[in-house]
Protein backbone atom coordinates (compact mmCIF):
# COMPACT_ATOMS: atom_id res chain seq x y z
CA UNK A 1 0.00 0.00 0.00
CA UNK A 2 1.06 3.54 -0.64
CA UNK A 3 2.20 4.81 2.75
CA UNK A 4 2.10 8.41 1.61
CA UNK A 5 -1.62 8.15 0.87
CA UNK A 6 -2.42 7.16 4.46
CA UNK A 7 -0.29 10.01 5.85
CA UNK A 8 -2.01 12.47 3.51
CA UNK A 9 -5.43 11.12 4.53
CA UNK A 10 -4.60 11.80 8.18
CA UNK A 11 -3.17 15.23 7.35
CA UNK A 12 -6.28 16.11 5.37
CA UNK A 13 -8.54 14.98 8.18
CA UNK A 14 -6.53 17.00 10.72
CA UNK A 15 -6.82 20.06 8.52
CA UNK A 16 -10.54 19.44 8.03
CA UNK A 17 -11.00 19.24 11.80
CA UNK A 18 -9.24 22.59 12.25
CA UNK A 19 -11.18 24.13 9.37
CA UNK A 20 -14.43 23.17 11.14
CA UNK A 21 -13.28 24.44 14.54
CA UNK A 22 -14.95 27.74 15.42
CA UNK A 23 -12.36 28.64 18.06
CA UNK A 24 -9.65 28.90 15.42
CA UNK A 25 -11.79 31.28 13.40
CA UNK A 26 -12.27 33.53 16.42
CA UNK A 27 -8.50 33.55 17.05
CA UNK A 28 -7.97 34.45 13.41
CA UNK A 29 -10.57 37.19 13.73
CA UNK A 30 -8.74 38.72 16.68
CA UNK A 31 -5.44 38.51 14.81
CA UNK A 32 -6.94 40.43 11.89
CA UNK A 33 -8.41 42.92 14.36
CA UNK A 34 -4.96 43.47 15.92
CA UNK A 35 -3.39 44.04 12.50
CA UNK A 36 -6.07 46.56 11.60
CA UNK A 37 -5.71 48.28 14.95
CA UNK A 38 -2.08 48.93 14.02
CA UNK A 39 -3.39 51.59 11.66
CA UNK A 40 -4.85 53.53 14.57
CA UNK A 41 -1.65 53.22 16.60
CA UNK A 42 0.36 54.27 13.55
CA UNK A 43 -1.60 57.51 13.39
CA UNK A 44 -0.05 58.48 16.72
CA UNK A 45 3.43 58.30 15.29
CA UNK A 46 5.07 60.93 13.15
CA UNK A 47 5.58 59.82 9.54
CA UNK A 48 6.18 56.26 10.69
CA UNK A 49 2.66 54.94 10.07
CA UNK A 50 3.71 52.24 7.62
CA UNK A 51 6.52 51.00 9.82
CA UNK A 52 4.24 50.91 12.86
CA UNK A 53 1.63 48.92 10.96
CA UNK A 54 4.28 46.54 9.73
CA UNK A 55 5.82 45.98 13.17
CA UNK A 56 2.55 45.65 15.05
CA UNK A 57 1.14 43.51 12.23
CA UNK A 58 4.07 41.08 12.34
CA UNK A 59 3.80 41.00 16.12
CA UNK A 60 0.10 40.06 15.71
CA UNK A 61 0.90 37.30 13.21
CA UNK A 62 3.62 36.01 15.56
CA UNK A 63 1.47 36.11 18.69
CA UNK A 64 -1.60 34.47 17.21
CA UNK A 65 0.23 31.85 15.15
CA UNK A 66 2.12 30.76 18.28
CA UNK A 67 -1.07 30.76 20.38
CA UNK A 68 -2.85 28.64 17.76
CA UNK A 69 0.18 26.32 17.45
CA UNK A 70 0.22 25.73 21.22
CA UNK A 71 -3.54 25.51 21.59
CA UNK A 72 -4.01 23.04 18.74
CA UNK A 73 -0.62 21.33 19.08
CA UNK A 74 -1.16 20.18 22.67
CA UNK A 75 -4.57 18.80 21.77
CA UNK A 76 -3.46 17.14 18.57
CA UNK A 77 -2.72 13.71 20.05
CA UNK A 78 -4.44 14.16 23.41
CA UNK A 79 -7.82 14.69 21.79
CA UNK A 80 -7.44 11.52 19.75
CA UNK A 81 -6.77 9.59 22.95
CA UNK A 82 -9.36 11.36 25.06
CA UNK A 83 -12.12 10.95 22.48
CA UNK A 84 -10.88 7.42 21.74
CA UNK A 85 -10.81 8.05 18.00
CA UNK A 86 -7.31 6.58 18.02
CA UNK A 87 -8.84 3.15 18.72
CA UNK A 88 -10.54 3.27 15.34
CA UNK A 89 -7.57 4.62 13.41
CA UNK A 90 -4.54 2.70 14.68
CA UNK A 91 -5.96 -0.80 13.98
CA UNK A 92 -6.11 0.28 10.33
CA UNK A 93 -3.06 -0.70 8.27
CA UNK A 94 -0.98 2.33 9.21
CA UNK A 95 2.08 2.61 11.42
CA UNK A 96 1.94 4.83 14.49
CA UNK A 97 4.67 7.13 13.18
CA UNK A 98 2.59 7.70 10.05
CA UNK A 99 -0.28 8.79 12.23
CA UNK A 100 1.90 11.30 14.13
CA UNK A 101 3.44 12.59 10.91
CA UNK A 102 0.01 12.99 9.29
CA UNK A 103 -1.29 14.93 12.30
CA UNK A 104 1.79 17.19 12.23
CA UNK A 105 1.51 17.87 8.51
CA UNK A 106 -2.19 18.64 8.82
CA UNK A 107 -1.45 21.02 11.65
CA UNK A 108 1.29 22.81 9.69
CA UNK A 109 -1.03 23.17 6.70
CA UNK A 110 -3.57 24.81 8.98
CA UNK A 111 -0.97 27.17 10.44
CA UNK A 112 0.50 27.92 7.02
CA UNK A 113 -2.89 28.96 5.65
CA UNK A 114 -3.57 31.08 8.73
CA UNK A 115 -0.25 32.87 8.38
CA UNK A 116 -0.98 33.47 4.69
CA UNK A 117 -4.42 34.92 5.55
CA UNK A 118 -2.93 37.18 8.25
CA UNK A 119 -0.08 38.13 5.89
CA UNK A 120 -2.49 39.10 3.12
CA UNK A 121 -4.49 41.28 5.54
CA UNK A 122 -1.26 42.93 6.68
CA UNK A 123 -0.08 43.49 3.08
CA UNK A 124 -3.42 45.00 2.10
CA UNK A 125 -3.33 47.28 5.14
CA UNK A 126 0.17 48.45 4.19
CA UNK A 127 -0.97 49.10 0.65
CA UNK A 128 -3.93 51.10 1.91
CA UNK A 129 -1.52 53.25 3.90
CA UNK A 130 0.60 53.88 0.83
CA UNK A 131 3.30 51.46 1.88
CA UNK A 132 4.76 48.64 -0.17
CA UNK A 133 4.64 45.01 0.95
CA UNK A 134 8.15 43.95 -0.01
CA UNK A 135 10.23 40.76 -0.03
CA UNK A 136 11.27 41.44 3.55
CA UNK A 137 7.64 41.08 4.65
CA UNK A 138 7.38 37.71 2.86
CA UNK A 139 10.65 36.60 4.41
CA UNK A 140 9.48 37.64 7.88
CA UNK A 141 6.22 35.72 7.42
CA UNK A 142 8.18 32.67 6.25
CA UNK A 143 10.37 32.83 9.37
CA UNK A 144 7.25 33.04 11.52
CA UNK A 145 5.99 29.89 9.78
CA UNK A 146 9.27 28.06 10.50
CA UNK A 147 8.92 29.34 14.07
CA UNK A 148 5.50 27.70 14.50
CA UNK A 149 6.72 24.39 13.07
CA UNK A 150 9.07 24.26 16.05
CA UNK A 151 6.39 25.38 18.51
CA UNK A 152 3.95 22.80 17.11
CA UNK A 153 6.54 20.02 17.35
CA UNK A 154 7.40 20.97 20.94
CA UNK A 155 3.70 21.10 21.89
CA UNK A 156 3.19 17.72 20.20
CA UNK A 157 6.14 16.24 22.08
CA UNK A 158 4.81 17.34 25.47
CA UNK A 159 1.30 16.18 24.60
CA UNK A 160 2.59 12.70 23.73
CA UNK A 161 3.10 12.03 27.45
CA UNK A 162 1.37 14.82 29.35
CA UNK A 163 -2.02 16.49 29.80
CA UNK A 164 -2.96 19.41 27.51
CA UNK A 165 -2.74 21.91 30.36
CA UNK A 166 0.77 20.91 31.36
CA UNK A 167 1.81 20.53 27.73
CA UNK A 168 0.55 24.02 26.95
CA UNK A 169 2.33 25.40 29.98
CA UNK A 170 5.62 23.71 29.03
CA UNK A 171 5.32 24.59 25.35
CA UNK A 172 4.69 28.27 26.14
CA UNK A 173 7.59 28.14 28.60
CA UNK A 174 9.90 26.78 25.89
CA UNK A 175 8.66 29.49 23.54
CA UNK A 176 9.30 32.32 26.01
CA UNK A 177 12.76 31.05 27.00
CA UNK A 178 13.68 30.23 23.39
CA UNK A 179 12.71 33.73 22.29
CA UNK A 180 14.66 35.31 25.13
CA UNK A 181 18.04 33.65 24.58
CA UNK A 182 19.86 36.95 23.67
CA UNK A 183 18.36 38.71 26.72
CA UNK A 184 19.33 35.78 28.92
CA UNK A 185 22.88 35.97 27.56
CA UNK A 186 23.09 39.66 28.43
CA UNK A 187 21.73 39.01 31.91
CA UNK A 188 24.14 36.13 32.42
CA UNK A 189 27.10 38.23 31.25
CA UNK A 190 26.21 40.86 33.85
CA UNK A 191 25.63 38.28 36.59
CA UNK A 192 28.95 36.53 35.93
CA UNK A 193 29.85 33.22 37.59
CA UNK A 194 28.45 30.09 35.95
CA UNK A 195 25.41 31.86 34.55
CA UNK A 196 26.85 32.13 31.03
CA UNK A 197 27.53 28.39 30.96
CA UNK A 198 23.94 27.71 32.06
CA UNK A 199 22.56 29.92 29.28
CA UNK A 200 24.80 28.10 26.78
CA UNK A 201 23.22 24.80 27.84
CA UNK A 202 19.71 26.28 27.56
CA UNK A 203 20.53 27.70 24.12
CA UNK A 204 21.91 24.35 23.00
CA UNK A 205 18.88 22.33 24.15
CA UNK A 206 15.94 24.67 23.68
CA UNK A 207 15.08 26.09 20.26
CA UNK A 208 16.64 29.49 19.56
CA UNK A 209 13.35 31.05 18.59
CA UNK A 210 14.73 34.59 18.58
CA UNK A 211 16.22 33.76 15.19
CA UNK A 212 12.73 33.79 13.69
CA UNK A 213 11.66 37.21 14.92
CA UNK A 214 14.86 39.03 14.13
CA UNK A 215 15.68 42.42 15.49
CA UNK A 216 18.88 44.32 14.83
CA UNK A 217 20.34 42.89 18.03
CA UNK A 218 19.87 39.33 16.80
CA UNK A 219 21.33 39.90 13.38
CA UNK A 220 24.26 41.85 14.77
CA UNK A 221 23.27 45.26 13.47
CA UNK A 222 22.22 48.20 15.55
CA UNK A 223 19.83 49.46 12.94
CA UNK A 224 16.72 47.62 14.08
CA UNK A 225 14.61 49.79 11.84
CA UNK A 226 15.59 47.82 8.77
CA UNK A 227 15.63 44.15 9.77
CA UNK A 228 14.15 43.14 6.45
CA UNK A 229 17.21 44.27 4.54
CA UNK A 230 19.37 42.14 6.75
CA UNK A 231 17.45 38.96 5.99
CA UNK A 232 19.93 37.80 3.38
CA UNK A 233 19.86 34.43 1.62
CA UNK A 234 22.45 33.00 4.00
CA UNK A 235 20.46 33.95 7.08
CA UNK A 236 17.19 32.69 5.57
CA UNK A 237 18.71 29.35 4.51
CA UNK A 238 20.43 28.77 7.85
CA UNK A 239 17.41 29.63 10.01
CA UNK A 240 15.09 27.56 7.80
CA UNK A 241 17.42 24.58 8.01
CA UNK A 242 17.82 25.02 11.75
CA UNK A 243 14.06 25.37 12.26
CA UNK A 244 13.05 22.35 10.21
CA UNK A 245 15.95 20.30 11.57
CA UNK A 246 14.92 21.03 15.15
CA UNK A 247 11.27 20.33 14.36
CA UNK A 248 12.01 16.98 12.74
CA UNK A 249 14.19 15.95 15.66
CA UNK A 250 11.48 16.78 18.20
CA UNK A 251 8.84 15.19 15.98
CA UNK A 252 10.96 12.03 15.85
CA UNK A 253 10.99 11.93 19.67
CA UNK A 254 7.20 12.24 19.73
CA UNK A 255 6.95 9.36 17.26
CA UNK A 256 9.16 7.16 19.41
CA UNK A 257 7.13 7.91 22.56
CA UNK A 258 3.84 7.41 20.71
CA UNK A 259 5.00 4.14 19.16
CA UNK A 260 5.80 2.64 22.57
CA UNK A 261 2.60 3.58 24.34
CA UNK A 262 -0.16 1.22 25.40
CA UNK A 263 -3.54 2.66 24.49
CA UNK A 264 -5.49 1.35 27.45
CA UNK B 1 -2.87 -25.18 24.98
CA UNK B 2 -3.21 -26.47 21.45
CA UNK B 3 -0.12 -27.43 19.56
CA UNK B 4 -0.99 -26.78 15.93
CA UNK B 5 1.67 -26.62 13.23
CA UNK B 6 1.86 -23.07 11.84
CA UNK B 7 2.09 -24.06 8.21
CA UNK B 8 -0.11 -23.10 5.31
CA UNK B 9 -1.44 -26.65 5.08
CA UNK B 10 -3.16 -28.83 7.64
CA UNK B 11 -5.50 -27.81 10.39
CA UNK B 12 -4.03 -24.30 10.78
CA UNK B 13 -4.85 -23.38 7.17
CA UNK B 14 -8.35 -22.40 8.27
CA UNK B 15 -7.30 -20.61 11.42
CA UNK B 16 -8.04 -16.92 10.93
CA UNK B 17 -7.11 -15.68 14.38
CA UNK B 18 -4.84 -17.33 16.89
CA UNK B 19 -3.92 -16.13 20.35
CA UNK B 20 -1.11 -18.03 21.98
CA UNK B 21 -0.51 -17.51 25.69
CA UNK B 22 -1.38 -13.81 25.58
CA UNK B 23 -0.85 -11.98 28.85
CA UNK B 24 -0.75 -8.38 29.99
CA UNK B 25 0.51 -6.95 33.24
CA UNK B 26 -0.01 -3.24 33.80
CA UNK B 27 2.07 -1.15 36.16
CA UNK B 28 -0.22 1.28 37.90
CA UNK B 29 0.10 4.20 40.28
CA UNK B 30 3.01 5.87 41.92
CA UNK B 31 4.44 2.62 43.27
CA UNK B 32 4.10 0.92 39.87
CA UNK B 33 1.91 -1.78 41.36
CA UNK B 34 1.60 -4.81 39.10
CA UNK B 35 -1.92 -5.62 37.92
CA UNK B 36 -2.32 -8.73 35.82
CA UNK B 37 -5.20 -7.91 33.49
CA UNK B 38 -4.93 -10.92 31.18
CA UNK B 39 -3.24 -14.26 31.85
CA UNK B 40 -2.22 -16.90 29.35
CA UNK B 41 -5.13 -16.55 26.93
CA UNK B 42 -5.02 -19.01 24.02
CA UNK B 43 -7.67 -19.74 21.42
CA UNK B 44 -8.18 -20.15 17.71
CA UNK B 45 -10.90 -18.76 15.49
CA UNK B 46 -11.69 -20.79 12.38
CA UNK B 47 -12.53 -19.35 8.98
CA UNK B 48 -16.18 -18.52 8.46
CA UNK B 49 -17.31 -18.86 12.06
CA UNK B 50 -18.90 -16.42 14.46
CA UNK B 51 -16.86 -16.58 17.60
CA UNK B 52 -18.07 -15.04 20.85
CA UNK B 53 -15.59 -13.75 23.39
CA UNK B 54 -17.58 -13.83 26.52
CA UNK B 55 -16.99 -12.47 29.98
CA UNK B 56 -18.32 -10.15 32.66
CA UNK B 57 -17.33 -6.49 32.74
CA UNK B 58 -13.68 -6.08 33.68
CA UNK B 59 -12.78 -9.66 32.72
CA UNK B 60 -10.06 -8.58 30.30
CA UNK B 61 -12.01 -8.84 27.03
CA UNK B 62 -11.18 -5.36 25.76
CA UNK B 63 -7.54 -5.66 26.86
CA UNK B 64 -7.27 -8.92 24.90
CA UNK B 65 -8.89 -7.35 21.84
CA UNK B 66 -6.60 -4.33 22.07
CA UNK B 67 -3.59 -6.66 22.16
CA UNK B 68 -4.91 -8.33 19.01
CA UNK B 69 -5.31 -4.90 17.38
CA UNK B 70 -1.84 -3.68 18.32
CA UNK B 71 -3.19 -0.98 20.64
CA UNK B 72 -1.66 -2.63 23.70
CA UNK B 73 1.58 -4.57 23.67
CA UNK B 74 1.30 -7.99 25.32
CA UNK B 75 3.63 -8.70 28.22
CA UNK B 76 3.68 -12.38 27.22
CA UNK B 77 2.55 -14.55 24.34
CA UNK B 78 1.76 -13.74 20.76
CA UNK B 79 -1.06 -13.61 18.26
CA UNK B 80 -1.52 -14.13 14.54
CA UNK B 81 -4.07 -13.10 11.95
CA UNK B 82 -4.07 -15.52 9.01
CA UNK B 83 -0.58 -16.60 9.97
CA UNK B 84 0.71 -13.01 10.07
CA UNK B 85 2.15 -11.69 13.32
CA UNK B 86 0.24 -9.14 15.38
CA UNK B 87 0.82 -6.24 15.35
CA UNK B 88 1.94 -5.82 11.76
CA UNK B 89 0.65 -3.82 8.83
CA UNK B 90 0.16 -7.02 6.83
CA UNK B 91 -2.05 -8.48 9.58
CA UNK B 92 -3.98 -5.22 9.97
CA UNK B 93 -4.71 -5.20 6.23
CA UNK B 94 -6.73 -8.40 6.66
CA UNK B 95 -8.96 -7.28 9.52
CA UNK B 96 -11.57 -4.68 10.38
CA UNK B 97 -12.20 -3.52 13.94
CA UNK B 98 -15.01 -1.82 15.77
CA UNK B 99 -13.83 -0.49 19.15
CA UNK B 100 -15.94 -0.53 22.29
CA UNK B 101 -18.13 2.59 22.64
CA UNK B 102 -17.67 4.04 19.18
CA UNK B 103 -16.27 7.55 19.21
CA UNK B 104 -15.53 8.83 15.77
CA UNK B 105 -14.63 12.18 14.26
CA UNK B 106 -17.96 13.82 14.92
CA UNK B 107 -17.40 16.68 12.47
CA UNK B 108 -17.42 14.24 9.55
CA UNK B 109 -20.43 12.97 7.63
CA UNK B 110 -20.77 9.19 7.14
CA UNK B 111 -19.51 9.53 3.57
CA UNK B 112 -16.45 11.51 4.63
CA UNK B 113 -15.72 9.16 7.52
CA UNK B 114 -15.94 6.03 5.38
CA UNK B 115 -13.81 7.67 2.69
CA UNK B 116 -11.19 8.45 5.34
CA UNK B 117 -11.33 4.88 6.71
CA UNK B 118 -10.99 3.52 3.18
CA UNK B 119 -8.00 5.76 2.44
CA UNK B 120 -6.27 4.44 5.58
CA UNK B 121 -6.93 0.89 4.35
CA UNK B 122 -5.33 1.72 1.00
CA UNK B 123 -8.57 1.44 -0.97
CA UNK B 124 -8.33 3.42 -4.26
CA UNK B 125 -10.47 6.58 -4.41
CA UNK B 126 -12.90 5.28 -7.03
CA UNK B 127 -13.59 2.07 -5.10
CA UNK B 128 -13.92 4.02 -1.85
CA UNK B 129 -16.89 5.96 -3.16
CA UNK B 130 -18.86 2.96 -4.36
CA UNK B 131 -17.98 0.85 -1.33
CA UNK B 132 -18.96 3.64 1.07
CA UNK B 133 -22.29 4.04 -0.74
CA UNK B 134 -22.98 0.31 -0.55
CA UNK B 135 -22.04 0.10 3.14
CA UNK B 136 -24.11 3.13 4.11
CA UNK B 137 -27.10 1.48 2.47
CA UNK B 138 -26.30 -1.87 4.04
CA UNK B 139 -26.22 -0.51 7.60
CA UNK B 140 -29.40 1.46 6.95
CA UNK B 141 -28.01 5.00 7.16
CA UNK B 142 -29.09 6.28 3.75
CA UNK B 143 -31.31 8.87 5.40
CA UNK B 144 -28.38 10.32 7.39
CA UNK B 145 -25.84 10.48 4.57
CA UNK B 146 -25.15 14.22 4.81
CA UNK B 147 -25.48 14.57 8.58
CA UNK B 148 -22.37 15.03 10.77
CA UNK B 149 -21.70 12.12 13.13
CA UNK B 150 -22.20 14.32 16.21
CA UNK B 151 -25.92 14.24 15.42
CA UNK B 152 -26.03 10.44 15.35
CA UNK B 153 -27.74 8.30 17.99
CA UNK B 154 -25.75 5.55 19.68
CA UNK B 155 -27.30 2.88 17.48
CA UNK B 156 -26.47 4.85 14.34
CA UNK B 157 -22.88 5.31 15.53
CA UNK B 158 -22.62 1.58 16.13
CA UNK B 159 -23.80 0.94 12.59
CA UNK B 160 -21.43 3.43 10.97
CA UNK B 161 -18.73 1.85 13.17
CA UNK B 162 -19.43 -1.54 11.65
CA UNK B 163 -19.41 0.04 8.18
CA UNK B 164 -15.97 1.60 8.75
CA UNK B 165 -14.65 -1.78 9.92
CA UNK B 166 -15.73 -3.22 6.56
CA UNK B 167 -14.25 -0.47 4.35
CA UNK B 168 -11.05 -2.45 3.77
CA UNK B 169 -13.08 -5.55 2.81
CA UNK B 170 -11.42 -7.58 5.60
CA UNK B 171 -11.50 -11.34 6.01
CA UNK B 172 -11.74 -11.05 9.79
CA UNK B 173 -14.11 -8.63 11.50
CA UNK B 174 -13.44 -7.94 15.17
CA UNK B 175 -16.20 -6.21 17.12
CA UNK B 176 -15.80 -5.10 20.73
CA UNK B 177 -19.16 -5.17 22.53
CA UNK B 178 -21.17 -4.35 19.40
CA UNK B 179 -24.55 -4.73 21.13
CA UNK B 180 -23.86 -2.84 24.35
CA UNK B 181 -26.08 0.15 24.95
CA UNK B 182 -28.44 -0.66 22.10
CA UNK B 183 -32.18 -1.12 22.41
CA UNK B 184 -33.69 -4.52 21.45
CA UNK B 185 -34.29 -3.40 17.86
CA UNK B 186 -30.74 -2.07 17.55
CA UNK B 187 -29.35 -5.33 18.95
CA UNK B 188 -31.34 -7.37 16.50
CA UNK B 189 -30.09 -5.20 13.63
CA UNK B 190 -26.48 -5.72 14.70
CA UNK B 191 -27.09 -9.47 15.12
CA UNK B 192 -28.54 -9.64 11.62
CA UNK B 193 -25.54 -7.71 10.27
CA UNK B 194 -23.16 -10.18 11.89
CA UNK B 195 -25.10 -13.12 10.42
CA UNK B 196 -24.93 -11.44 6.99
CA UNK B 197 -21.17 -11.06 7.34
CA UNK B 198 -20.83 -14.79 7.83
CA UNK B 199 -22.96 -15.34 4.74
CA UNK B 200 -20.44 -13.18 2.86
CA UNK B 201 -17.71 -15.58 3.96
CA UNK B 202 -16.23 -13.34 6.63
CA UNK B 203 -15.08 -14.52 10.01
CA UNK B 204 -16.51 -12.59 12.95
CA UNK B 205 -14.93 -12.35 16.38
CA UNK B 206 -16.88 -10.32 18.88
CA UNK B 207 -16.79 -9.70 22.60
CA UNK B 208 -19.87 -9.34 24.70
CA UNK B 209 -21.32 -9.77 28.15
CA UNK B 210 -24.83 -10.11 26.78
CA UNK B 211 -25.49 -13.84 26.91
CA UNK B 212 -28.54 -14.19 24.63
CA UNK B 213 -26.50 -12.64 21.80
CA UNK B 214 -23.98 -15.43 22.05
CA UNK B 215 -26.63 -18.11 22.31
CA UNK B 216 -28.40 -16.76 19.23
CA UNK B 217 -25.56 -16.30 16.77
CA UNK B 218 -22.27 -17.84 17.89
CA UNK B 219 -20.80 -21.07 16.59
CA UNK B 220 -18.17 -21.18 19.28
CA UNK B 221 -17.30 -19.09 22.28
CA UNK B 222 -14.50 -18.46 24.73
CA UNK B 223 -15.23 -17.52 28.30
CA UNK B 224 -12.86 -15.21 30.08
CA UNK B 225 -13.19 -14.43 33.76
CA UNK B 226 -10.83 -12.29 35.82
CA UNK B 227 -8.26 -12.20 33.02
CA UNK B 228 -8.16 -15.97 32.64
CA UNK B 229 -9.64 -18.05 29.85
CA UNK B 230 -11.97 -20.51 31.51
CA UNK B 231 -13.14 -22.48 28.51
CA UNK B 232 -13.30 -22.49 24.72
CA UNK B 233 -15.53 -24.53 22.46
CA UNK B 234 -18.86 -24.99 20.72
CA UNK B 235 -21.73 -23.72 22.84
CA UNK B 236 -23.24 -27.22 23.05
CA UNK B 237 -20.07 -28.47 24.68
CA UNK B 238 -19.61 -25.52 26.99
CA UNK B 239 -23.11 -25.99 28.32
CA UNK B 240 -23.42 -29.11 30.40
CA UNK B 241 -26.16 -31.57 29.42
CA UNK B 242 -26.89 -32.47 33.03
CA UNK B 243 -30.19 -31.53 34.61
CA UNK B 244 -29.65 -28.89 37.29
CA UNK B 245 -33.15 -29.14 38.74
CA UNK B 246 -36.65 -30.25 37.82
CA UNK B 247 -39.58 -27.89 37.97
CA UNK B 248 -42.89 -29.56 38.83
CA UNK B 249 -46.13 -27.58 38.77
CA UNK B 250 -49.18 -29.01 40.54
CA UNK B 251 -52.69 -27.59 40.31
CA UNK B 252 -53.74 -25.81 43.50
CA UNK B 253 -54.76 -26.74 46.05
CA UNK B 254 -52.11 -29.43 46.50
CA UNK B 255 -52.96 -32.44 48.71
CA UNK B 256 -51.93 -31.83 52.35
CA UNK B 257 -49.99 -35.11 52.58
CA UNK B 258 -47.49 -34.02 49.92
CA UNK B 259 -43.85 -34.71 50.95
CA UNK B 260 -41.40 -33.15 48.48
CA UNK B 261 -37.77 -34.36 48.44
CA UNK B 262 -35.36 -32.55 50.78
CA UNK B 263 -34.03 -29.26 49.41
CA UNK B 264 -37.10 -28.60 47.26
CA UNK B 265 -38.13 -24.97 47.03
CA UNK B 266 -41.81 -24.32 46.59
CA UNK B 267 -43.98 -21.32 46.01
CA UNK B 268 -47.51 -20.65 44.91
CA UNK B 269 -48.05 -19.11 41.51
CA UNK B 270 -51.06 -18.24 39.40
CA UNK B 271 -51.08 -21.64 37.70
CA UNK B 272 -50.64 -23.66 40.90
CA UNK B 273 -47.91 -24.83 43.24
CA UNK B 274 -44.44 -24.59 41.76
CA UNK B 275 -41.79 -27.00 43.13
CA UNK B 276 -38.13 -26.74 42.23
CA UNK B 277 -36.67 -30.19 42.96
CA UNK B 278 -32.86 -30.23 43.22
CA UNK B 279 -30.52 -32.38 41.13
CA UNK B 280 -30.18 -35.97 42.41
CA UNK B 281 -33.60 -36.24 44.06
CA UNK B 282 -35.90 -39.09 43.01
CA UNK B 283 -38.38 -37.08 40.96
CA UNK B 284 -40.17 -40.22 39.67
CA UNK B 285 -40.93 -41.47 43.20
CA UNK B 286 -42.18 -38.03 44.24
CA UNK B 287 -44.47 -37.78 41.21
CA UNK B 288 -45.93 -41.24 41.85
CA UNK B 289 -46.60 -40.38 45.48
CA UNK B 290 -48.11 -37.01 44.56
CA UNK B 291 -50.45 -38.53 41.99
CA UNK B 292 -51.45 -41.27 44.42
CA UNK B 293 -52.30 -38.57 46.98
CA UNK B 294 -54.67 -36.99 44.47
CA UNK B 295 -52.50 -34.18 43.07
CA UNK B 296 -53.22 -32.84 39.57
CA UNK B 297 -50.07 -32.44 37.50
CA UNK B 298 -49.72 -29.31 35.34
CA UNK B 299 -46.16 -29.65 34.04
CA UNK B 300 -42.78 -31.26 34.63
CA UNK B 301 -39.75 -29.52 33.10
CA UNK B 302 -36.11 -30.42 33.60
CA UNK B 303 -33.90 -27.32 33.76
CA UNK B 304 -30.54 -27.74 32.02
CA UNK B 305 -27.60 -25.40 32.33
CA UNK B 306 -28.04 -22.16 30.42
CA UNK B 307 -25.24 -19.90 29.29
CA UNK B 308 -26.11 -17.67 32.19
CA UNK B 309 -25.61 -20.53 34.66
CA UNK B 310 -22.32 -21.31 32.99
CA UNK B 311 -21.29 -17.68 33.28
CA UNK B 312 -22.13 -17.57 36.97
CA UNK B 313 -20.45 -20.95 37.56
CA UNK B 314 -17.26 -19.83 35.84
CA UNK B 315 -17.28 -16.46 37.56
CA UNK B 316 -17.65 -18.04 40.99
CA UNK B 317 -14.86 -20.49 40.21
CA UNK B 318 -12.59 -17.65 39.11
CA UNK B 319 -10.01 -18.52 41.71
CA UNK B 320 -9.93 -22.19 40.71
CA UNK B 321 -7.43 -23.35 38.03
CA UNK B 322 -8.79 -23.09 34.46
CA UNK B 323 -10.01 -26.09 32.49
CA UNK B 324 -8.16 -27.29 29.41
CA UNK B 325 -8.91 -25.54 26.13
CA UNK B 326 -10.04 -27.02 22.87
Amino acid sequence: MNRGAAILAIARNTFREAARNKILYSLLFFAVLLILSAVAVGELSLNEEVRMTRDIGLFGVDLFSVLIAVFVGVNLLYKELDLKTVYTILPKPIARWQFVLGKWLGMLTTLGIQIVVMGVVLALTLLAQGGRPDAALTKSLWLLFVNVTIVTSVALLFSSFSSPFLSGFFALGVFVVGRSVPDLRQLAARAGGGASGAVDVVAAVLPNLHLFFPSGAVIGADDAALPGQLLGPGYMAWTTLYGFGYSVLVLGLSMIIFARRDFV
Amino acid sequence: MMAVAMTSAGPSADVVLRADGLGKTFRLGFFRKRVEAVRDVSFEVQRGEIFGFLGPNGAGKTTTLKMLMGLIFPTRGRAEVLGLPVPSLSAKRRLGYLPETPYFYDYLTPEEFLDFAGALCGVPAATRRSRADALIARVGLDHARGRPLRKFSKGMLQRIGIAQALMGDPELVVLDEPMTGLDPIGRKEVRDLIMDLRKDGKTVFFSTHILPDVEMICDRAAIVVAGTLRDVGPLGRLLSARVLSTEVVLRAPAPPALAPPPGTRQHASSDGLRLDIPEGADVDAFLRAALAAGAALVSVSPRRESLEDLFVREATQATAPPRGHS
